[in-house]
């Protein structure tokens, strides 16, 4: 299936991600910080990658800019979690480059519901 | 397909949903507690009725909105389904499928007799819920006719695809909501070398055809609503999923066709056509307009499609059948063509010449893949088979299949149903002990029987495998002593003793039972699967169990030969029975007599295939032997000389030779002749009859 890439600062929300998506056949990396998660996605192909946004090192922001610079990443989907329901975050990152968000705190379901949105077979 | 009458149609999707509620009935049996079961029955019997009362089967109709009604506590979980109410509702299935096949041998005392025995599984406190539902019927009311769908129209900004969005994935979830007609808008589409490749030129007018609520559309745009101009208008008027004049017109007008912008149709849309195409007549125009005066119709044949997951088009068998033939006379033209190019010296023929080849064989193979069906059809019978049987016998049976996608010639699937029949029959009857005798053993009180199918290079090999006692060698010994077909005391193997289960009139069945004696033997089995140039193979152990393997050839149509000449006559030998090739050499030359080869130190009789042609004309110098065999038994045939492999379109020979037996079928050759196909069977048979009267002449 795909491989996924969190990038989260905290690992319970990591390992919350990879709990949910492993079960359902995808392959999930983790990076701790925007930073790490750069290298990641410049290591190998990635089928969509889930950040937040608050991070050390590098931000969720810096992270999708940069990763829309990668000629390996275009069109690739990048979604973001949130946990503010304020449309000027979503609206800052939708133009950076991301594809879609997830509103913190999400249930299995919602994660599911957006990797199967954004993935296919 | 207009031709048939939709009542046929009906029959016939019947017949298919009959299948669904037998198999569902009968899994319930096993496991009384999967919801899915009970649905897809429901399922089932829902589309009976509603179909049923469409095409004037009133009784049935009537008779099935008893049974469902009935049925319904089960579905509400109320009780649960028992053996006996799965024997009931087996018997009301089998009423019905008599009332639709042969209405006038059923009786209606019978259905309400039948009906009684439901409504006293399932009734216990409210006996009058039946009766007040029947006053409902028919069932379906016509659909919502305020609003039928959305009209929308997407226009998305260029750079989406770049931000991990693709507008194709969106119309595919919106296909989910309901049947789409999908027109994409190539406007906007630059000339190629001004076009950006990662940027979204499309727009896309879709017509969705289900009444969903405004939000489950914002739903699938969810992250692209900032990037994209939705258009959103209610579609008010009931109108087909794909109106059928355009269908027409692109199958009628390939000129207007190619103007019209290239219609993306998303696959539910796919299959919504085949859905249409499959209910035929109905679906057409003029069938619409009388749809109009009785409004229910519309509904009732929405209900039909619930269930079709599989694109699929119902073709009448004898047009594959004649498409194959056209095939097989293309790949002999072809082959003569490729005969005169290749002895000439024009390049370009040669070209043309090679690509009619490659073309001819994929149509062949597409034309010989149309015709393979999932032997799971088949399996699916066997299942009420089964269970009817081990209740007769009071043998608890566990049927177990696998390989059901496995595909064979459907030609092969037919001839198949009597055979396996007979195994499967024999395997419970002879094969499974009775459950005394098992426990005895220390086996588990339910016998098994195993029905698999699977492929195995060009032949698929189907096998019947039971647990049971396994053959009794000495009793069939005995027997065949007992009818002389051996002498007491020959020195067989146990596998050669076996083979005499299929000589006709050989049962060492110790007493008859109602089952056995239906006019089918193990002979006949046997005669059935050599005609589709199959074999039949045993293997038993005794105390676990006997599998019979039956191994088929993929298709009846096309077989790989190869190409022999004697005197002045050419021949084909189903490669699939050729072993190897040899030269005879001075010394089997000058045995003649004996007619033994010896092949590794095997002795192989072998058949002059010059004198039982009667060839005229000097034998070539050096004859070669063509060693054949079916499973066991080897034969050499000595021939003039080996042309060559030869891709054989089998021709059957006319009434009029039917009884030629070395011959099985006729094929024509690159250069126009004709050449017979050798039946290796009998020639096998020939052989060994010789061999016994040599052996007799040289007794005596």
């Amino acid at each position: 299936m795909a491989t996924i890439l969190t990038v989260d600062d905290s690992p319970s929300i990591r390992q919350m991600i990879k709990v949910v998506l492993e079960p359902a056949g995808h392959s999930v990396i983790e990076a701790g910080d925007g930073a790490q998660g750069l290298a990641k996605a410049q290591a190998g192909k990635l089928d969509l990658v889930i950040t937040d946004l608050n991070m050390p090192v590098m931000n969720g922001l810096e992270l999708i800019k940069a990763l829309r610079k990668l000629p390996s990443a275009v069109g690739m989907p990048i979604v973001f979690l949130t946990t503010e329901s304020n449309d000027t975050v979503k609206q800052e990152a939708k133009s950076a480059g991301a594809t879609g968000w997830i509103t913190k705190p999400f249930k299995p379901e919602q994660l599911l519901a957006v990797v199967a949105k954004l993935v296919r077979a | 397909m207009s031709a048939m009458d939709p009542t046929e149609i009906f029959r016939q999707e019947a017949s298919e949903l009959f299948e669904v509620l037998e198999g569902a009935l009968l899994d319930l049996g096993q496991r009384p507690d999967d919801r899915e079961l009970v649905d897809s029955a429901f399922r089932a019997l829902h589309t009976i009725k509603g179909s049923g009362a469409m095409f004037g089967f009133d009784k049935v109709a009537s008779f099935t909105h008893e049974f469902e009604t009935a049925f319904d506590r089960v579905r509400k979980g109320e009780i649960r389904p028992t053996q006996e109410l799965i024997s009931v509702a087996l018997a009301a299935k089998d009423y019905i499928r008599a009332l639709i096949e042969n209405p006038q041998s059923t009786d209606d005392i019978i259905g309400e007799a039948i009906l009684d025995d439901l409504k006293r599984f399932v009734s216990s406190d409210q006996p009058a819920v039946a009766v007040v539902e029947i006053a409902e019927a028919p069932p379906l009311a016509p659909g919502g006719s305020k609003q039928a769908g959305w009209h929308l129209f997407l226009e998305f900004e260029s750079h989406i695809l770049r931000n991990g969005s693709n507008p194709l994935d969106l119309l595919e979830d919106l296909c989910k909501l309901g049947p789409c007609f999908v027109v994409p808008i190539t406007d906007g589409v630059p000339f190629l070398d001004e076009m950006e490749p990662e940027d979204c030129y499309l727009k896309w007018d879709v017509k969705l055809h289900a009444a969903c609520d405004k939000a489950a559309i914002d739903d699938v745009f969810m992250f692209v609503s900032d990037e994209m101009k939705l258009t959103l208008s209610p579609l008010e008027h009931v109108e087909a999923p794909v109106p059928a004049p355009l269908l027409q017109l692109l199958d009628e007008e390939p000129a207007l066709a190619a103007e019209m912008p290239a219609p993306t149709v998303e696959a539910p849309v796919v299959e919504q056509l085949v859905a249409k195409a499959e209910h035929g007549p109905q679906a057409q125009p003029e069938v619409k307009v009388e749809a109009k005066t009785e409004p229910k119709i519309e509904p009732k044949a929405e209900a039909k499609r619930d269930d079709r997951g599989i694109a699929t088009v119902r073709v009448q068998a004898e047009r594959l059948d004649e498409l194959m033939d056209r095939v097989g006379e293309l790949v002999i033209a072809q082959a003569r063509l490729t005969q005169l190019a290749s002895a000439g010296s024009d390049l370009s023929i040669k070209m043309i010449a090679e690509e009619i080849e490659r073309l001819a064989s994929s149509l062949r193979d597409t034309t010989m893949g149309a015709r393979m069906v999932p032997i799971g059809s088949l399996f699916g019978r066997f299942r009420r088979l089964v269970h009817d049987l081990s209740r007769d016998l009071s043998k608890p049976v566990e049927f177990v299949t696998s390989g059901e996608d496995t595909e064979l010639d459907k030609t092969m699937i037919e001839c198949l149903a009597d055979p396996l029949v007979h195994l499967i029959r024999n395997a419970i009857d002879h094969g499974i002990e009775d459950t005394a005798t098992r426990s005895a053993n220390g086996k588990s009180e339910q016998g098994r029987i195993e029905l698999a199918a699977v492929h195995s290079g060009a032949q698929v090999l189907v096998t019947v495998k039971d647990n049971g006692g396994g053959l009794n060698t000495a009793r069939i010994r005995a027997k065949a002593e007992e009818q002389g077909l051996i002498a007491p005391g020959a020195a067989l193997s146990d596998h050669e003793i076996h083979q005499f289960l299929f000589h006709p009139g050989f049962s060492t069945a110790q007493t008859i039972s109602a089952l056995s004696g239906r006019g089918v033997g193990m002979d006949v089995v046997k005669r059935t699967i050599e005609n589709m140039r199959g074999s039949i193979d045993l293997s038993t152990r005794p105390g676990q169990g006997t599998t019979v393997t039956l191994r088929l050839p993929l298709t009846l149509a096309i077989i790989e030969g190869l190409l022999i000449r004697v005197g002045e006559g050419r021949y084909i030998i189903p490669l699939s029975a050729v072993e190897e090739c040899i030269e005879l050499t001075a010394e089997d030359e000058r045995s003649r007599g004996r007619n033994f080869l010896n092949v590794r130190g095997n002795l192989v009789p072998f058949l002059r295939l010059r004198e039982l042609m009667s060839s005229s004309g000097t034998p070539d110098q050096h004859q070669k032997t063509i060693i054949i065999s079916t499973g066991e038994t080897h034969v050499g045939l000595v021939a003039d000389q080996i042309i060559g492999n030869h891709q054989t379109v089998i021709k059957s020979l006319s009434k009029l030779h039917s009884d030629v037996t070395i011959f099985s079928g006729a094929t024509i050759l690159g250069d126009g002749t004709a050449a017979l196909i050798l039946d290796v069977a009998q020639l096998i048979a020939l052989a060994q009859s010789k061999v016994e009267k040599q052996h007799i002449s040289e007794a005596a």
